[in-house]
């Protein structure tokens, strides 16, 4: 009876610690953080400044003709992630750049932990659809880590409609399989410690989420497992709509089997492989520098030479004039 | 295989002990991954602890599991293992299992020849046997690999948790 009674107490301990450190809410500094919500993405505010489809509403012919490119971040950052890009391409001036804000993202901690990854992904088919809609002929997509997996999802879902795709899509370190592999133990995990904490570089911070609830981690988990089988199912690319990966050989991220998962998993509509690219690198999401402690001119030399490569797969018109 | 050839040699000289050989399938699922089976053999003695400890070998594959008939990458896993049993007469036997080895992925493409396929294995694993009086041994365990990849090093589809189902047949 006293073994009994010492077990019970016991199993009640334990509840309670348990219970203690559930839905525990991270400390957040509100004048330096994202996730406190006094730093929305600018873009919010302002989305003629990052939109195509805002910055311009009744296109000129000569618009309607030019290549777009949407660009989309990954999880837990926001439009910044291709700041750099945007820049790059403006002073080219081959094509127009469009950021994306995906939901959820570059709002606060509390919105963060409310949004699912189909809400994530809305306002990629937004800007898409809003673009189509105002004639836009030649448009691409562009994702990083994350918008990795949500664009294939538009693309294998149909969500693109036939005849209505986007010409180009490009990957940069998309993610199919987490480098933390602890990450596949947040569902069991997940309620045990409530959310985990980035480190982030000093110029980093209000560019990024520092917190991650583990709704959106779970989110994250079953956006990747789904991905994932459906590339052991196989994925055929419609007619017409062409994929080029980038994968750094080393990522702290997005594990560069991710690559591999791609490549074994998804066909063109011709039945052939995509155009795989893996890169000397060991960023994730190398083709975004700014505010990183510290990169090489390696680093810098191969950004400049992958948006040169990108230029010719979304403008190679441009060739020619 | 050397690891075959070891195992063996000790089973030739403790000829004469009361021994138990069991062999059979090992049906594994890693959390958030693959399923990968194969076989596994077990060997105890007399002069183990009074069989209550054992020596094992595995192989498990993604080939038997997700990878048949889809594009799951190619992936083989080889154990040798040490297994105490905590109540080796009652029917329910809880055992722990410390397990090493070597892992090899299949990535297929040259592409990928700078990226790691192989890696050491070491795992803990903790589960029950049961004892049956027909002489069939199931096993249920669920396993941590100590051994992933990071991204940085290791292969990309070497997660922590598994759980595995092993059915063995008492051959001597």
């Amino acid at each position: 009876m006293k073994k009994i009674f010492s077990f019970f107490i016991i199993v009640i301990g334990v509840f309670a610690i348990l219970l203690q450190s559930c839905n525990k809410e991270p400390d957040i500094d509100k004048s330096t953080m994202i996730d406190g919500g006094a730093l929305p993405d600018p873009s919010i505010a302002h989305p003629e400044k990052y939109l195509v489809s805002y910055a311009y509403p009744t296109p000129t012919q000569l618009q309607l003709l030019s290549p777009v490119v949407i660009a989309v971040h990954g999880y837990s950052a926001t439009t910044w992630e291709w700041d750099e890009f945007r820049h790059w391409s403006d002073s080219v001036g081959h094509f127009m750049t469009s950021q994306v804000l995906l939901g959820g993202h570059g709002r606060s901690y509390e919105e963060f932990k409310k949004a699912n990854w189909h809400d994530w992904q809305k306002p990629i088919l937004d800007e898409f659809n809003r673009l189509k809609n105002l004639g836009y002929k030649n448009i691409s997509v562009i994702g990083s880590s994350t918008a990795g997996p949500l664009i294939l999802n538009l693309i294998y879902t149909g969500a693109f409609s036939t005849g209505n795709m986007p010409n180009q899509v490009i990957f940069v370190d998309p993610i199919i399989i987490a480098s933390s592999k602890l990450l596949s133990l947040v569902n069991i995990v997940g309620p045990v410690i409530s959310y985990t904490e980035t480190s982030l570089d000093p110029k980093e911070m209000g560019h990024y989420y520092q917190y991650r609830p583990q709704e959106s981690l779970n989110e994250l988990q079953d956006l990747l497992n789904i991905t994932r089988k459906k590339l052991e199912d196989g994925i055929q690319l419609p007619t017409g709509l062409n994929l080029t990966v980038y994968k750094s050989l080393k990522d702290p991220s997005a594990d560069p089997y991710s690559a591999v998962l791609l490549y074994k998993g998804i066909s063109t509509s011709g039945g052939e492989k995509p155009d795989i690219r893996m890169v000397d690198s060991d960023l994730h999401v190398f083709t975004n520098l700014q505010g990183r402690k510290a990169y090489s001119a390696k680093d810098k030399a191969l950004q400049i030479k992958t948006f040169r490569e990108i230029d010719l797969i979304i403008s190679p018109g441009f060739l020619k004039r | 295989m050397p690891c075959l050839i070891l195992i063996f040699s000790f089973i030739q000289r403790v000829e004469g002990q009361e021994k138990e050989i069991t062999a059979g399938i090992r049906l594994q699922k890693t959390h958030n991954l693959y399923f990968e089976n194969g076989i596994t053999a077990d060997f105890t003695s007399s002069k183990l602890w009074d069989q209550r400890l054992h020596l094992g070998v595995s192989y498990v594959t993604s080939r038997l599991g997700t990878a048949l008939g889809s594009n799951a990458i190619k992936q083989d896993n080889y154990l040798a293992t040490i297994q105490y049993n905590f109540r080796r007469t009652k029917i329910i036997n809880p055992i722990v299992r410390l397990n090493g080895g070597f892992f090899h992925a299949n990535l297929e493409s040259p592409l990928f020849d700078d990226l790691p396929n192989n890696s050491a294995l070491c795992s803990l694993e903790g589960g029950i046997t049961l004892n049956l009086k027909v002489p069939v041994r199931p096993s249920l365990s669920f396993g941590y690999n100590l051994i992933t990849g990071d991204g940085l090093s290791g292969p990309g589809t070497l997660f922590p948790l598994f759980y595995q189902l092993s059915i063995s047949y008492k051959i001597l």
